[in-house]
């Protein structure tokens, strides 16, 4: 019982006057400890009530004697009601409990004459305006333990404002807070930081006692926390109080622990950018007595929405999240970001006047809770077995993805911004519906997918999104189409497919008006994105309506048109051809090169795949897939491509070690090609490749020779042409580069690729007026060129040209075309 | 030079080095004139981090840490998706949104943050 004696202040304290009568907290361990047969219970549950304590803001009343004989008696004798109806192992009193039971119900009745309610709130920001003491005067279910449930959060702040407005004054108030950071400090983790402190005056008898129980109290406070931890808490609050510490050779102080230095700075980081949590708190809570008028009636929408036991969900929710932020130095903040995120959503509308906006107080609650849901699809950690059956899947995509597309209307008739049309066409009970829905869909479902899905052969699933995709065979492994499927599905999850995250965009939008870029080009892009994040996976993506298929030779077709330069057609053409004809590589290797100079590398990869599987020593498919990799700065799989051309190449091939195409490395690449290129200085393709490998190593200036050799054998190869541009303009050699590219133009004058090279060429220059008429060319031979549009967005801005930027949002290429002649 | 990580983020912050002494880049010093920390993460946000500064105030990228001070915004990503965010992919926004990014620091600072910064790579 070394703690009750601890505690009660007995043999190990030789200060006067602190005897049990005197010691109230000390008669308040003793009668929980006696009643404990579980020793360990009992100190969590003295842990527990200082937590308790401190979320009551019983602002501790030094009398200078000793740090724990602190509490007022008639405070004290509120709380053994309080905490024995404490479950075992519950660290917070009140967890299990049903709100009309919710402890603390008396506490601001007797707080309020000693006025320490505005101490209290004081500490949580000094800056207050006020508007905590509102709610906290309003509420007549006052819950400490909402409070003391976020002490990360919380304390926090308190630790670090106070010194402004707590370390002056009488030494009680400056000890006492002190102590207060001290004790608090171990819930955050943090690190307490030694403080100079002014004079107290304690006595060597105070000392020895602070130092003497502080040290065995660190031990309980921080029992979670690892022994080098204790020590600098301990060390760091003795040596702020100027106490001779004897325990000093047992750990460091805390300044030289730079790690927790760092953690300390990043817990401080994490929690500047947004506003208080607590006052995110409040603003829920003043959203909901909004709505309800009493909090009774909060408390039972409360019930309504989470079932009885809905309290200690959402408490073991926040519990869980404490808890992991707690262990290892915050090495999981990132999951309260979301939540971060919404607490500050809500916390600019609750400032926000309008009264429309309290008035849509289900709304706010909504937006609140689906972060949550986020968070809880993340937390649930949907793995590939809980894949949904595909079918559903889809078309409840293709449902929220519909959705995404009415917002987008929607915004483009609500130009003024109106959000409240928008918000009251649903009308409030909508959102509800709408919230209800969606939590029936991650809640529910999430228990379904798992047994659907073991029903479900995974081959079928796999044949079936195959068809989905458009095409039988997947990508390069069934594996990788597992991660890539499963990613996908986790990145539809969380991108604007669902509606409500639209709508939280959207208001986010409207909050920060930086945002500048309109819903619809958003959706846009969303959509773009989408289609991308399917063609990075090596899935070619065949075109809607191809005139081409069904004609008797679309192959021939395609040729023609390429050499024509009708890259766009010759696409469609080659698509026919290939859809005809899967095997024909021949087909997937124009299709490639077409899409390659139409500049979309991504296609490009796509179909040069399908040609490289169907002959896998092709050298021009070969060599491409390592250039439109290189463009991509994928530098393995283009290093493995790369590789691939010198060992199947029939004079090099000898120089290829086949045991080295396991771990490839650059430098042995490089020098395989380099032996190549003196065996026959004559071939121009050997100077392409060793070119392109240069570029992978950013090793421009050896790249622009190898290419310049090569030209000299090839000059009139037009992508030999394009491709010194391209790396003299990443070198920042742009004038030179334009030199290059209008070779290649005046050899094919069609080449989107170097028109939309030379429009980020003059761009690199400051000539952005240039740029936006090539990326305007560019983009009228292929308008399904997204990073020419990305970038001629870019250059409109930067031409302050934003009177166009609506007609490049909406890929008007007339409008473009007409006010941008080259 | 010619030992590279297999982060795309690398090459692009190489180019980032050459593009910010182009006639565009000292136009984004101008324009810009702060100081961006990145933490970026090979698979996992938080974990095996590199950390690069991008000095739009000096016109420089650099290894490491920031160190005269504090950068005015800190990001972290994962490679795939800050390369997505640099190239113009994913609007940052939307990345935030997502928890694809996280952001410390200014926020004003951080709204300056967008695909315009960074170099627009020529194709081959």
């Amino acid at each position: 019982m070394a703690m009750r004696d601890l505690v009660t202040g007995g043999a190990a304290c030789a200060v006067p006057g602190s005897s049990s009568s005197s010691n109230p907290f000390g008669a308040l361990a003793n009668k929980i400890i006696g009643s404990s047969t579980n020793q360990v219970c009992g100190i969590w549950t003295v842990v527990a009530i200082l937590g308790l304590v401190f979320a009551a803001s019983v602002v501790f009343d030094t009398h200078s004697y000793c740090m724990w004989t602190i509490l007022k008696l008639e405070r004290l004798k509120e709380i053994p009601t309080l905490t024995t109806t404490t479950p075992d192992g519950s660290f917070y009193p009140g967890a299990n409990e049903p709100l009309t039971m919710l402890p603390g119900s008396d506490f601001d009745h007797q707080m309020q004459p000693n006025g320490q309610v505005a101490q209290f709130f004081q500490r949580f920001r000094p800056a207050d305006e006020g508007r905590l003491d509102g709610v906290w005067d309003e509420m007549h279910n006052p819950q400490p333990d909402s409070l003391s449930n976020l002490p990360v959060m919380v304390h926090p702040i308190g630790v670090n404002t106070r010194p402004q407005s707590d370390l002056e004054g009488p030494p009680q108030r400056v000890l006492s807070s002190f102590l207060h950071s001290f004790v608090n400090s171990g819930r955050g983790g943090i690190p307490l930081h030694p403080t100079p402190l002014p004079v107290l005056g304690l006595s060597e008898g105070d000392k020895k006692c602070i130092r003497d129980r502080s040290s065995i109290m660190a031990r309980h406070i921080f029992a979670d926390k690892s022994e080098d931890f204790i020590n600098s808490q301990v060390n760091a609050l003795l040596s702020s109080l100027d106490i001779d510490n004897d325990i000093r050779a047992r750990g460091p102080l805390p300044g030289r622990f730079h790690e927790l230095d760092e953690y300390w700075n990043e817990s401080q980081g994490m929690l500047k950018p947004g506003p208080l949590p607590a006052d995110g708190w409040v603003a829920e809570y003043a959203q909901h007595r909004v709505q309800h008028g009493d909090p009774n009636a909060w408390a039972q929408s409360f019930e309504r929405q989470h079932g009885a036991n809905g309290w200690a969900s959402e408490f073991e929710h926040e519990q869980s999240q404490i808890a992991s932020l707690n262990p290892m130095g915050g090495a999981n903040i990132s999951n309260l970001a979301a939540m971060e995120q919404t607490r500050m959503l809500a916390h600019t509308l609750a400032q926000n006047n309008d009264p429309k906006f309290q008035v849509n107080s289900k709304f706010l609650q909504f937006v609140s809770k689906m972060s949550r849901g986020e968070i809880f699809i993340e937390d649930n950690q949907v793995k590939p077995t809980a894949v949904s059956a595909p079918g559903d899947w889809a078309t409840e995509y293709q449902q929220q993805h519909d959705g995404g597309h009415a917002w987008a209307d929607q915004f483009v008739h609500d130009k003024a911004m109106d959000i409240l049309g928008v918000l009251l066409s649903h009308g409030p009970d909508g959102w509800a519906n709408e919230f209800a829905a969606e939590r029936e869909l991650h809640g529910s479902i999430d228990d379904q997918w798992v047994n659907e899905f073991s029903k479900l052969n995974v081959q079928d699933w796999a044949d079936e999104f195959g068809r989905q995709v458009g095409e039988g065979a997947l990508g390069e492994s069934s594996t990788d189409n597992w991660a890539n499927a499963y990613d996908d599905f986790t990145q539809k999850e969380h991108a604007s497919s669902l509606s409500p995250n639209s709508a939280l965009s959207f208001i986010f939008l409207l909050l920060h008006e930086t945002f500048g870029e309109s819903m619809d080009s958003y959706l846009n892009e969303q959509v773009a994105s989408k289609q991308r994040s399917d063609t990075s996976r090596g899935v070619y993506e065949f075109s809607d309506m191809n005139p081409y298929v069904g004609r008797p030779n679309p192959l021939k077709e395609g040729q023609e048109l390429f050499r024509k330069g009708l890259l766009s057609e010759a696409v469609l053409a080659f698509e026919a051809e290939v859809l005809k004809s899967p095997d024909n590589a021949e087909g997937w290797r124009l299709l490639g090169m077409a899409h390659a100079e139409n500049d979309d590398d991504q296609q490009a990869i796509a179909a040069m795949m399908r040609a490289q599987e169907v002959d896998p020593t092709n050298l021009e498919v070969l060599l491409a897939l390592g250039v439109s990799h290189t463009n991509e700065l994928e530098q393995p799989a283009a290093l493995k491509y790369l590789y691939s051309w010198l060992r199947h190449h029939p004079k090099y091939g000898t120089l290829a070690q086949p045991e080295m195409s396991d771990s490839l490395y650059y430098a042995d690449v490089a020098r395989l090609f380099n032996d190549a290129a003196q065996m026959s200085p004559e071939d121009a393709d050997v100077h392409i490749v060793l070119g392109v490998l240069f570029n992978l190593s950013r090793e421009y200036d050896k790249a622009i020779a190898s290419f310049k050799t090569a030209l000299v054998l090839k000059p009139r190869d037009y992508s030999l042409w394009n491709k010194l541009g391209a790396t003299q303009a990443n070198s920042v050699q742009s004038a030179d580069a334009i030199e290059a590219y209008q070779q290649a133009l005046d050899l094919k004058p069609n080449y989107v690729r170097a028109w939309a090279n030379m429009g980020i060429s003059y761009a690199n220059q400051g000539m952005y007026e240039e740029s936006i008429r090539y990326y305007v060319r560019a983009l009228a031979m292929n308008p399904k060129a997204d990073n020419a549009w990305q970038y001629l967005r870019i250059s409109l801005s930067c031409a302050s040209r934003d009177d166009m930027v609506k007609a490049c949002d909406s890929r008007n290429l007339d409008i473009l075309q007409k006010e941008f002649p080259l | 030079m010619a030992k590279s990580s297999e982060l795309k983020s690398e090459a692009l912050l190489e180019q980032m080095k050459l593009h910010l002494s182009s006639d565009a880049g000292k136009h984004l010093t101008k324009k810009i004139g702060l100081v961006y920390q990145l933490n970026i993460a090979p698979k996992k946000i938080g974990f095996n981090e590199d950390i690069y500064v991008v000095d739009l105030k000096k016109g420089e990228v650099k290894k490491g840490p920031y160190e005269d001070g504090k950068p005015d915004a800190i990001f972290s990503f994962t490679d795939e998706d800050f390369f997505k965010i640099a190239s113009g992919k994913m609007n940052p926004q939307i990345a935030f949104m997502r928890g694809a990014m996280k952001v410390k620091g200014s926020l004003s600072a951080a709204q300056k943050f967008t695909p315009d910064i960074f170099p627009k790579p020529s194709k081959m």
